[in-house]
């Protein structure tokens, strides 16, 4: 390839070509296969350099997001197990033996009263700072929401939402949020529409209404609305056991 | 390809590319043990498990930012089949034998396979091209770096000092030249 085609490569992805430029460039694009060649490398090569200075700040968001949480999942899950089998664990014994006694008892405690929300709402941290511009908001709401201030979040939330209608992760926090704070009517509106919609959020929203209606010891409801949420659904299993303490 | 069905397990890979701890943090309770299970079994350990999830899951997110990922194949399938990928290719790097390792012929799930080739060869591109982008001069790197952070051309030739129909060819002919060198590369006709 020379120069110029390079140049034109750039003028045609940037719409910078007249009307017959643009039928000339498309004919060449059909007729030569070492034409096409390049120009797909290089509109590639267009698209890599833009996702990787453009989105700099986002994937970077992303990739420590996903440290920590990879690092919270092993940690919880395998470190204990697996890593410990040492002489500590003599020390050890005693205080899990102590913790299953407590815990054994909590367990028939709990098998004779009724299950109550906090039991379930077991929601981790929020990550919302994801996209540059409007980040200093969704901050305040992220640490509004992680430390508990739910008017602070709420107020929050209800800002960023006039901003982003549709925004179904923001809606679906701004209703726990709600269910915190005791505003039903309005948490469990949300969650309503969110099971009814496509989100990420469906099914998580399912579980959701059914502990605000847990809360407000609307059992029989709770119940109904347990039974909608589908097998492959996260919270499926513990649907399953809140189901059993209330029937 | 448009044709595909979108499979509903799409709403992984959107939760990874709205960084949705939610999601993410599902995606490694449902789907990370099984490979955890399988590095084990195959010589690895739970460190080597935790960096190939970690690099999948990244691979993923880069590939549906830029490509828009469109899942027609469960998850789980998808998932597994490039994990399991990256721990061979591991595996033959760090030892030069062959490893033979209890295959299952090949997945029932042609889809998955086709999807996770396509994710994989998508990974080895990116590799490839940010190899070749640090072949490039200092004065094209750096140009393409303001071109792609400062979104206005106007801008970038005053940032660079220079004029803005010079700074539109520059860019062109930087790009033109990281398509030669891709394009010489015998990695990429092997991609192909």
């Amino acid at each position: 390839m020379e120069e110029q085609d390079y140049v034109v490569f750039e003028a045609y992805l940037s719409n910078a070509l007249s009307e017959d430029n643009v039928k000339e460039f498309e004919d060449r694009l059909a007729s030569s296969l070492e034409f096409k060649t390049a120009f797909n490398t290089y509109k590639e090569l267009s698209s890599f350099l833009e996702h990787k200075y453009e989105k700099e700040e986002e994937t970077k968001a992303f990739q420590e997001n996903l440290e920590q949480i990879s690092k919270g999942h092993f940690e919880s899950k395998y470190t204990l197990k697996e890593k410990k089998k040492n002489k500590m664990f003599a020390l050890y014994k005693y205080a899990i033996a102590a913790s299953i006694v407590v815990l054994i008892g909590l367990f028939t405690f709990n098998q004779f009263s009724n299950p109550v929300y906090s039991n379930y709402a077991n929601y981790e941290t929020i990550s919302l700072t994801v996209r540059g511009g409007q980040s200093d908001l969704l901050k305040t709401a992220e640490s509004a929401f992680n430390s508990g201030d739910y008017i602070k979040a709420e107020a929050t939330f209800k800002d960023l939402l006039k901003l982003d209608v549709n925004n179904s992760e923001l809606k679906f926090y701004r209703a726990i949020t709600n269910i915190e704070l005791g505003n039903y009517k309005l948490s469990d509106n949300i969650l309503e529409n969110l099971q009814h919609g496509n989100s990420a959020f469906k099914n998580d929203a399912i579980w959701y209404l059914a502990l605000s209606k847990l809360k407000q010891k609307e059992y029989n409801n709770c119940l109904e609305i347990l039974k909608r949420i589908p097998k492959d659904a996260r919270f499926y299993e513990q649907a399953q056991e809140l189901m059993s303490k209330l029937d | 390809m448009a044709e595909k069905k979108i499979h509903e397990d799409q709403k992984y890979i959107d939760g990874l590319l709205q960084n949705n701890s939610f999601i993410i943090k599902a995606i490694y309770d449902k789907f990370v043990p099984k490979v955890v299970n399988y590095i084990k079994q195959n010589n690895g350990d739970l460190d080597k498990a935790k960096d190939v999830v970690q690099d999948t899951l990244v691979t993923i997110y880069n590939q549906a930012s830029q490509k828009k990922l469109q899942l027609t194949c469960p998850f789980d399938a998808y998932f597994f089949l490039l994990c399991k990928r990256k721990w061979l290719n591991e595996l033959k790097k760090r030892t030069n034998k062959q490893v033979t390792i209890n295959e299952t012929v090949l997945s029932k799930d042609d889809e998955a396979q086709e999807l996770a080739l396509e994710t994989s060869v998508f990974e080895e591109k990116e590799a490839l091209f940010k190899e070749m982008f640090q072949k490039l001069g200092t004065a094209c790197r750096d140009l393409l770096k303001a071109t792609f952070k400062i979104k206005s051309m106007e801008e970038v030739a005053k940032h660079i000092g220079v004029s803005y129909a010079y700074a539109r060819k520059k860019k062109s002919l930087c790009i033109g030249k990281l398509t030669k060198l891709v394009q010489a590369s015998s990695k990429f006709n092997q991609l192909k």
